[in-house]
């Protein structure tokens, strides 16, 4: 039988299929015809090391292995672009690449956002003691670079009768809480109409359907312009490589969320993507000591954080601006 | 004139690069110097590729510094090459129609310094493919950015390309068809208008930064590059002028002098109606201007700069406008370089660095570019002059001959 | 060189007319090149006259099965059944007696009066009532329960289990307690999805002193510069 009327008795037999299936064949089929052609590359790289070197590849054979993924993860696609199958190859690609070079296990994950769920976030101006716990948590889980001493939480020491934290003490170091003054926690506050993800001209930065603006940091060019077009300060900037003591890394992660940043890219906040969507509350409300911090799912009429929403004084910074951020401050 | 049968495309280009290796000994020092200069910018780029850019002075709050700042002023520059296309196609004034190849060849050039400096200040210059359409994804029409990719790009290939095709017309010694590129050099005066507008909204188009926000910013970007950028095309057309053969008629002079006293006053006028607006009743969003004017919080490093050009700008403004020697050029191009140097200070660091600071919660730090960014700007700027250098020259070589 | 010396006026007035049709042509050019421009922006414009966000939120009143998230795990601490009831319903709080060092009470505290040289600095010493008014702070029998030490009293002289303390509280710190049964004060263990679970107020305040103590933040943001 010729390859063509292979073909033909193929489609005879979808036809009685249905979408479906016919989908999962077409995914089935597209699948093991790459990894045919990846097996053979591989092989072929393997034959072509022995020939030059003439001997059995050895350490050779682990770098052509990483120049390979290197390759394939430079011209992978943005994430959002990218079917379910092709994120869990450049997440493993990732974690091999990792362990590779760093020797680091990681377990990145790819988890999809969660239906009928809109994080929102709160935060009490009265209760919060300016301890900032949240921000060593938050320096922790994310993998912030403690060279530079990036922080995605800024906490503020105002004074009363202020609203605005250009008017606090971003920089105070001493006892707290210090009488006759309040503490603001500022951060990223994945906005709804946002700025940011308008700006950028590669749709490196979006809002993901649960409401968290996510950057692809593969996909990010480093222009800054999202920086410029944020009004709260959310975003950093990995002006160089990241430095984080090899114990103290987050081994949990996911691709939009805590994983290890390469130079050159924008990142920000993601309310802890890689816990949150596994239903964990974000690091820094757990680490809070006063519970100052609200956090939960603003599509649930019986979730905390439409409480807050329902039956206190609550507002936002920069309203003005129509941003619609989904962080709320409140006051008890 | 004779046939020339045996010229081509490829002689064409064979010939523009030989006239440009030729020339007398103190062109050839020019080159090397040039040559020089990019060889530091990229020993110092290799800096920035190897550390990132933590080697610049930039930081999470002033996220831009000396490269966007240069890229906006050479924009206008770049745009200011519609001055002499203007007056030389719409007007049909003969004497501008010798040196509209000049303007254009200087745009070219400020375009490639212009997307030079993109380059350089991305933090990913590897991945600077996802922006193309097709393999990549360009958020247009959302992002500003992603419109002054398009605009920069489309104007350098109508300044390259109309030129070039004109030239080669030259070159083969026809006259150039008209009527095929005249539609594009209509197109390439709005397309210059256009990519001043585009840069300019790019920070208009921010409410995060008050400083910006600002709907004069625009027209005021226009103005100060129709000033900028025939005072620089009026040096250059001086420095051609004085060392080759090929003479420039003065009326041209004089009339790129009212261009620029024109575009001039009324960026002052509009300068000041920005100072007013911050200073007489000072809000939360004059912060910015505060601290470019005066300083905030002992932090004052743009104090000095901001004013040394703004005296600097009113003081070549009047005396182009006033004309004291009488069209003298001794007086006119020392006039006009500081009119450049003025509008330079003003219009890049004095306008991006001052927009991002204080940072969106009103944390003010002040900016210094490091020896990097200072060395690799001026591997541009040389970069940019030898563009500039070789067009004008190739196109002087054919001008002259096809004219004889 | 010395350029255009002999210019004539009329040659000066023409180049003004000149200039200023030009200027004329331009502002037409400006005003044709941007349209596209602003059509994007008004599109995106009218796209933001929509409902507020917030009523949009808030007209979601579907209830939301927050069991439904899959990855929720057990949590490790002892929890129990609340006594009283959230806006959406049962939900736990972290149960406070394996916490209490000397449970159970009862151990010594019997039928008999307690006798023992020192007995209460070397058992209570370290407690150091700061709660109250300063000066009138509080009595131990003013929660403790007088026979039953096990267990506390509040003022109406209801017996009240350890474990359920915020009804103890709430007597005098009614909004606080109405905040933490909706969910304003305090704060759930770990997960925002799958049961409630909610800490006690035991959990964070130390009922004999509930006021944080002050003390040096954990870190601190450096200039950047
Ligand atoms: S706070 Fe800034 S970074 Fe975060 S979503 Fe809003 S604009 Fe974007
Ligand atoms: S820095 Fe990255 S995320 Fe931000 S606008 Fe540029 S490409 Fe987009």
């Amino acid at each position: 039988m010729s390859l063509q009327d292979n073909e033909k008795e193929m489609e005879k037999d979808k036809e009685n299929k249905n979408t479906n299936e016919i989908l999962a064949d077409a995914l089935a089929d597209k699948s093991s015809r790459r990894s045919f052609i990846k097996n053979l590359s591989i092989g072929a790289a393997a034959a072509s090391a022995t020939l030059v070197t003439g001997c059995v590849p050895g350490a050779d054979a682990a770098v052509s292995g990483e120049m390979r993924l290197r390759w394939q993860e430079f011209f992978k696609k943005n994430y959002r672009l990218m079917t379910e199958e092709e994120k869990e190859q450049t997440v493993s690609r990732l974690e091999r690449l990792a362990a590779l070079k760093d020797g680091l296990e990681l377990q990145i994950g790819s988890e999809p956002p969660l239906p009928k769920v809109l994080y929102g976030y709160a935060f009490n101006i009265t209760r919060c003691e300016g301890f900032m716990e949240c921000v060593t948590a938050c320096i922790k889980e994310n993998n912030l670079d403690r060279k530079t001493h990036t922080q995605y939480i800024r906490i503020f020491e105002m004074e009363p009768g202020q609203l605005d934290p250009s008017t606090g003490d971003g920089k105070y170091f001493h006892e707290v809480p210090v009488e006759n003054k309040f503490y603001m926690g500022t951060q990223c506050f994945h906005c709804e109409n946002a700025p940011c993800t308008k700006a950028c001209p590669t749709k490196a930065t979006w809002r993901e359907p649960d409401g968290i603006v996510v950057v692809d940091y593969d996909w990010c060019i480093g222009c800054r312009y999202c920086q410029a077009a944020c009004p709260y300060f959310g975003r950093r900037f990995n002006w160089g490589k990241a430095e984080i003591p090899k114990e103290e890394i987050t081994t949990k992660q996911h691709y939009l969320g805590n994983r290890l940043r390469p130079m050159g890219k924008m990142e920000k906040c993601t309310f802890c993507i890689q816990r949150t969507r596994k239903g964990r509350l974000p690091a820094c409300v757990e680490a809070c000591p006063t519970g100052s911090r609200v956090f939960g799912n603003l599509l649930d009429p019986d979730s905390e954080i439409r409480y807050v929403l329902k039956h206190k004084k609550v507002f936002r910074m920069k309203e003005e601006l129509g941003t619609e951020p989904k962080f709320w401050y409140f006051i008890d | 004139m004779s046939a020339h049968t045996n010229r081509n495309v490829r002689t064409f280009i064979i010939d523009v690069f030989r006239w440009n290796l030729r020339g007398g000994i103190g062109f050839q020092l020019f080159r090397l110097l040039l040559l020089g200069c990019m060889a530091m910018g990229i020993y110092a780029y290799s800096f920035q590729a190897r550390f990132g850019l933590s080697v610049t002075g930039m930081n999470d709050i002033i996220s831009w510094g000396f490269y966007i700042s240069n890229f906006t002023f050479l924009v206008g520059v770049a745009a200011a090459a519609v001055m002499l296309i203007l007056p030389a196609y719409v007007f049909h004034d003969p004497n501008f129609h010798r040196v509209v190849i000049i303007g254009e060849g200087v745009a070219v050039g400020a375009l490639v310094m212009c997307l030079s400096f993109i380059v350089v200040d991305l933090g990913g210059p590897l991945q600077a493919w996802h922006l193309i359409p097709g393999i990549g994804i360009f958020n247009f029409p959302s992002s500003i950015l992603a419109w002054d990719v398009l605009v920069l790009n489309g104007y350098l290939l109508l300044n390259a390309l109309v030129p070039a095709y004109i030239l080669y017309s030259h070159y083969m010694g026809r006259k150039a068809n008209e009527k095929l590129y005249r539609p594009f050099v209509f197109l390439s005066i709005f397309w210059a208008f256009s990519i001043h507008m585009v840069t300019a909204f790019l920070y208009q188009g921010l409410p995060a930064r008050p400083f910006w926000n600002n709907p004069l910013l625009g027209p005021r970007f226009l103005a100060s590059a129709f000033a900028a950028g025939p005072a620089l095309i009026a040096l250059i057309l001086a420095v051609i002028h004085n060392f080759t053969s090929y003479k420039i008629d003065r009326s041209v002079f004089n009339k790129l002098r009212l261009i620029i006293v024109i575009s001039a006053i009324i960026n002052l006028l509009m300068l000041f109606s920005e100072i007013f607006k911050e200073f007489y009743f000072p809000t939360h969003h004059s912060s910015a201007a505060v601290y470019l004017f005066f300083g905030m919080d002992g932090h004052d490093s743009l104090v000095p700069w901001i004013w040394t050009s703004v005296c600097v700008n009113l003081a070549a403004t009047l005396v182009l406008a006033f004309n004291p020697g009488k069209n003298n050029p001794k007086v006119l191009l020392p006039a006009c370089v500081f009119l450049f140097v003025a509008i330079w200070m003003e219009k890049g660091i004095g306008l991006i660095v001052p927009g991002l600071i204080p940072s969106p919660l009103g944390e003010i730090v002040d900016y210094l570019p490091t020896w990097v960014e200072l060395t690799v700007t001026l591997g541009i700027f040389a970069l940019g002059i030898t563009v500039v250098s070789w067009l004008i020259r190739a196109a002087l070589i054919i001008e002259e001959r096809y004219e004889h | 060189m010395n350029f255009g010396e002999n210019k004539r006026e009329g040659n000066k007035r023409t180049t003004m007319k000149t200039l200023m049709n030009g200027m004329a042509r331009w502002l037409w050019g400006s005003f044709l090149l941007i349209p596209a421009l602003l059509l994007v922006c008004v599109g995106t414009g009218a796209a933001s006259e929509k409902k507020p966000f917030l009523d949009t939120i808030k007209s979601v009143d579907a209830p939301f099965d927050s069991r439904s998230v899959q990855q929720v795990q057990p949590v490790p601490q002892p929890t129990v059944v609340a006594k009283e009831e959230y806006q959406g319903g049962q939900f736990r709080v972290l149960a406070r007696k394996e916490q209490i060092e000397r449970h159970k009470c009862s151990n010594c505290h019997g039928e008999k009066e307690v006798k023992g040289k020192n007995a209460f600095t070397l058992t209570h010493g370290n407690v150091v009532v700061q709660h109250g008014r300063e000066g009138s702070e509080l009595a131990c029998i003013d929660c403790h329960h007088p026979q039953d030490r096990d267990a506390l009293e509040d003022k109406k002289g209801r017996k009240i289990d350890f474990d359920h303390s915020y009804q103890l509280c709430g007597q005098c710190h009614f909004r606080q307690k109405r905040d933490w049964l909706g969910g304003a004060h305090g704060k759930r263990v770990s997960y925002w999805a799958g049961e409630r679970i909610i800490f006690n107020c035991t959990t964070c305040h130390d009922p004999h002193a509930p006021r944080f103590a002050k003390r040096f933040p954990a870190t601190y943001s450096v200039p950047l510069n």
